[in-house]
């Protein structure tokens, strides 16, 4: 097997706050690996550290095989790395399309970029419809594809997605689970950050439960289904 | 109503100054938070810049450019040595920083050139007037005006319009979403750092050639009218900034207009004291600033 | 331990004030930069280079040596507080202050308590030497500058004014309020005031006021220095207006000089004007030789001067004892100064001396029109 993204005693700091301790999780090629773990776990801050924003105290990470630890944002991306954010962040003052071509600039080349971004507009249809529109006056579900189709830009092996069924309701659930199996389909490999673990486990490939900052189990979903270490980190919260 | 329109075009005139600084330091701070308190001094490094390409046989013109390319320069050099060390420090550490850079160049004016005001001598049909309708209007204030309007038209342009104006736009928004997209951070804090320094340039022309006159403290006056207006616009809102810095500058030409004599030594409390109304009303600012939702 | 210690600070204090016996100790504030930076400077190097004159010949009357206790105030009132406190604990025995009435006055509390001498480098407002008989002004004070500029301007035919001023600071608020004493007293008549702030960013206001009034000036009076000056002319000229502008000594600078067409006839007093052959024409080929710079101003030969006071006040005190001195400096008449003589016996403390009245020329000269004693029939009063 394989692994894209191999984090290696991983410790992140907010002050004297330690969010992450020494955690391990390795991200196979082609597949979904769910990051599960109630909120405060240190999954979102295991997201940031790999995309590069928040530093990391201790521990390595690497992607595609390269040493990524300190590297800049930009270059992880340059490395064919890419994320949809909780809370999707999508650029609310700017349309829709605005927020795709500044995705597609580190694409380098414009035209290429524009090839992209017509073609995800093809495939989220309600974008293309709504390309001049402000992204901020869009729903929640149309937002978290926009997410999606931004990070697709830039054309990436590994996509890091946070939380992207949060607030959302069951009928986009549904759909954006639906275009996860898609990506995975394409031989795009996942790391998908859920709380709600039934979801993620149902397309997951392989799993790991973070508690309290710590990896608390990993392995196949259907390990974990019934697991009470799932159940207990979660209640742990 | 002529002394009205006549004051009028004083207000346009000086509102557009402050709104070019408020302009520049919101630029900054909505992409890097930091209140920049050394932006006076790339003003007066600007003006200072005109003063010494006047000295050395410029003519006119070419010391304008040069005094703006002095400010933009300055605030490259800012960004890279000072500041870009500091990325991510909290708000207070930059602004303190800010002043410690404010306090050196100043005591570097004035140890390196003077303490006093050096002269700068434009040509003399610069300073002259025309009539209109019956109004005596002078050359250096509608030129102010037209260069006010035409540089907040181009600074629009960008941002509305080139792949840096929208990562700018992005980045006042949520910098580290953008950085998470791959777009290079240090680009655009230094273009946001060029844009600022490149608006207090040409504040230091409109100022000089309105002033006649270059000192350590030039910029120090206006840029602290154009934090009220950053403030009153609502802090790091680029919108905001421009009609702060326009309120505020009618605000003190209305007040020294028409305000009774007796009155004039509490000018600027009557102004500070409507930009506080102003922000009880609205504690965000006329305009204030989007910014993304963070977790 | 605590007694040796003592014991230690006593014999070098003991030590210090031996030494001190034989110098005279003058501390002087001097602001290296803020506002009150550009006349300090050259104040204090005029001062500095006659004292080293004078302590070339033996000290003053050639017997007593001058030691300079020198401290930068940052043109800060509170920092100059505290700057006199130190010179004083260090023994200085007079006090040269900053140019300006508010540091002179804030510095004259200081020093009341010991009646120590305090003159001010080239404050002007008459106001100034209220605080106590120990106060002294060095520079024609602005109401005998006010009158002697609304005589001349009577005397061209100026019949109403308009003064621009600012309560910011006794000079610039108490110049053109002087002027227009004097200038209504001559027969003129004020027909309009303008109330600035000192740095106020824009002037265009007051100039459309100005533009806009139902009696238009044909003379326009302030004390305004620089920014503010050149920003309020620029405003002026740029609007269109061509009246005649007037305005006090600190006018008298290479700056205001150079700003060009603007200024073309700009009248303005002066506390002196080197006619060739004078002693002020020698001063200025002493100064420049001895140290390369070009004395430009008045503020150098002024601080001069006050050497020359101090001098003249202790040969007449016949000590050094403060209290001796000051009385001595309030009676003494027509002394012998380089810029001009001055007389302190029968004026308030603020001195008595002549005031030039200058034109700046289309080339951006200094141009003598005349030189006068204030009259005392029109004199205002502080």
């Amino acid at each position: 097997m394989q692994a894209v993204l191999d984090i290696n005693a991983l410790d992140v700091r907010y002050g004297p706050v330690r969010a992450v301790r020494r955690i391990d999780l390795v991200v196979p090629k082609a597949g979904i690996t769910a990051l599960l773990g109630a909120n405060g776990a240190g999954k979102t801050s295991t997201v940031m550290a790999i995309a590069g924003v928040v530093p990391s105290a201790a521990g390595r990470i690497s992607i595609f095989g390269q040493d990524m630890t300190r590297a800049a944002p930009d270059a992880i991306v340059r490395a064919g790395l890419a994320i949809s954010p909780e809370g999707r962040r999508i650029f609310a003052s700017l349309t829709v399309e605005e927020n795709l071509i500044l995705a597609g600039s580190a694409a380098g080349n414009a035209e290429t970029a524009a090839e992209r971004r017509a073609a995800l507009m093809q495939r989220f249809p309600i974008l293309g419809e709504r390309r001049r529109q402000l992204a901020g006056l869009l729903s929640g579900g149309e937002q978290q594809m926009l997410a999606v189709a931004r990070a697709l830009m830039s054309e990436p092996q590994l996509l890091l997605m946070d939380e992207p069924s949060l607030g959302l309701a069951p009928q986009m659930v549904d759909r954006i689970f639906g275009i996860i199996e898609e990506l995975k389909a394409e031989g795009i490999s996942i790391l998908l950050v859920e709380q709600n673990a039934t979801l993620a486990l149902e397309v997951a490939d392989h799993a790991v439960v973070l508690a309290n900052g710590s990896v608390a189990a990993s392995g196949a979903p259907s390990d974990l289904m019934g697991d009470d270490i799932l159940k207990s980190a979660y209640l742990a919260a | 109503m002529e002394l009205l329109l006549q004051q009028i075009v004083n207000a346009l005139s000086l509102g557009g100054i402050y709104a070019m600084l408020a302009l520049g330091l919101a630029i900054v701070f909505s992409i890097v938070r930091l209140i920049n308190f050394a932006h006076g001094e790339l003003m007066t490094f600007g003006g200072y810049g005109i003063f010494l390409s006047m000295t050395f046989g410029f003519p006119p013109f070419a010391a304008l450019v040069i005094g703006i390319g002095a400010a933009l320069f300055m605030a490259l050099a800012m960004e890279r040595v000072t500041f870009r060390a500091m990325r991510g420090a909290d708000v207070v550490s930059l602004l303190i920083a800010s002043f410690a850079v404010s306090e050196i160049l100043k005591v570097l004016f004035q140890n390196g050139i003077s303490a006093r005001p050096v002269p700068i001598s434009f040509p003399s049909s610069w300073s002259g007037s025309y009539q209109i309708a019956g109004m005596t209007i002078g050359v250096v204030p509608t030129a102010s005006i037209l260069v006010t309007f035409a540089s907040l038209g181009t600074l629009t342009f960008v941002l509305r319009r080139t792949a840096m104006g929208m990562a700018m736009r992005a980045a006042a928004e949520d910098f580290e979403m953008l950085r998470m997209l791959g777009v290079k951070a240090n680009r655009v804090v230094a273009v946001s750092f060029a844009i600022s320094g490149i608006l207090a340039g040409i504040a230091a022309v409109i100022w000089t050639a309105q002033r006649g006159s270059v000192d350590p403290l030039m910029g120090f006056f206006p840029v602290l009218k154009a934090f009220i207006s950053t403030v009153l616009g609502g802090l790091g809102s680029l919108g905001g900034a421009v009609l702060g810095g326009f309120v505020v500058g009618a605000l003190e030409v209305l007040t020294q207009a028409f305000l009774p004599d007796r009155l004039a030594p509490y000018r600027d409390a009557i102004v500070l004291s409507a930009v506080i109304a102003a922000l009880l009303i609205r504690p965000d600012g006329l305009l204030p600033a989007k910014t993304g939702a963070r977790s | 331990m605590k007694t040796k210690t003592l014991l230690m600070a006593s014999a070098i204090s003991a030590i210090g004030s031996a030494a001190c016996a034989e110098d005279y100790v003058i501390g002087v504030m001097s602001a290296q930069s803020g506002y009150l930076a550009p006349y300090d400077g050259p104040a204090y190097a005029g001062f500095q280079f006659c004292i080293d004159e004078i302590n070339a010949k033996g000290g003053l009357n050639g017997t007593i040596p001058v030691r300079l206790i020198v401290k930068d105030t940052r043109s800060d009132i509170a920092v100059g507080v505290q700057v006199v406190q130190e010179m004083i604990d260090e023994g200085a025995e007079f006090i040269v202050s900053s140019a300006d009435a508010d540091p002179t006055i804030a510095a004259a509390q200081i020093t009341a308590a010991d009646m120590i001498p305090t003159m001010t480098f080239a404050g002007t407002a008459p106001v100034l030497t209220q605080v106590g008989p120990h106060v002294f002004g060095s520079y024609p004070a602005d109401n005998q500058q006010a009158a002697v500029l609304a005589g001349y301007a009577r005397e061209q035919g100026f019949e109403s004014v308009w003064l621009v001023k600012s309560p910011d600071s006794a000079y610039t608020l108490g110049g053109p309020e002087y002027f227009g004493e004097a200038f209504s007293a001559l027969g003129g008549k004020v027909v309009g005031e303008s109330n600035y702030s000192l740095n106020q960013p824009d002037f265009s206001a007051i100039v459309t006021t100005i533009q806009g009034a139902a009696t238009p000036p044909d003379l326009i009076v302030t004390w305004a220095w620089e920014p503010d000056f050149p920003a309020f002319i620029r405003a002026l000229r740029g609007a269109g207006l061509d009246t005649q502008v007037m305005g006090g000594d600190v006018l008298d600078t290479p700056t205001i000089r150079g700003l060009g067409d603007v200024v073309t006839g700009v009248v303005h007093t002066s506390g002196g004007f080197p006619d060739e052959g004078s002693a002020y024409a020698d001063f200025i080929d002493r100064f420049k030789a001895a140290t390369g710079t070009e004395p430009d101003n008045n503020y150098y030969v002024n601080g001069c001067d006050i050497a020359h006071m101090i001098e003249q006040a202790i040969d007449a005190a016949g000590s050094t004892d403060p209290a001796a001195v000051s009385e001595a400096m309030a009676g003494i008449e027509n002394g012998e100064g380089i810029m001009s003589n001055f007389t302190f016996a029968g004026t308030d403390r603020m001195p008595l001396r002549d005031v030039v009245v200058a034109r700046i020329s289309a080339s951006g000269d200094k141009e003598f029109v005349l030189r006068q004693s204030a009259d005392p029939a029109i004199l205002p009063k502080p």
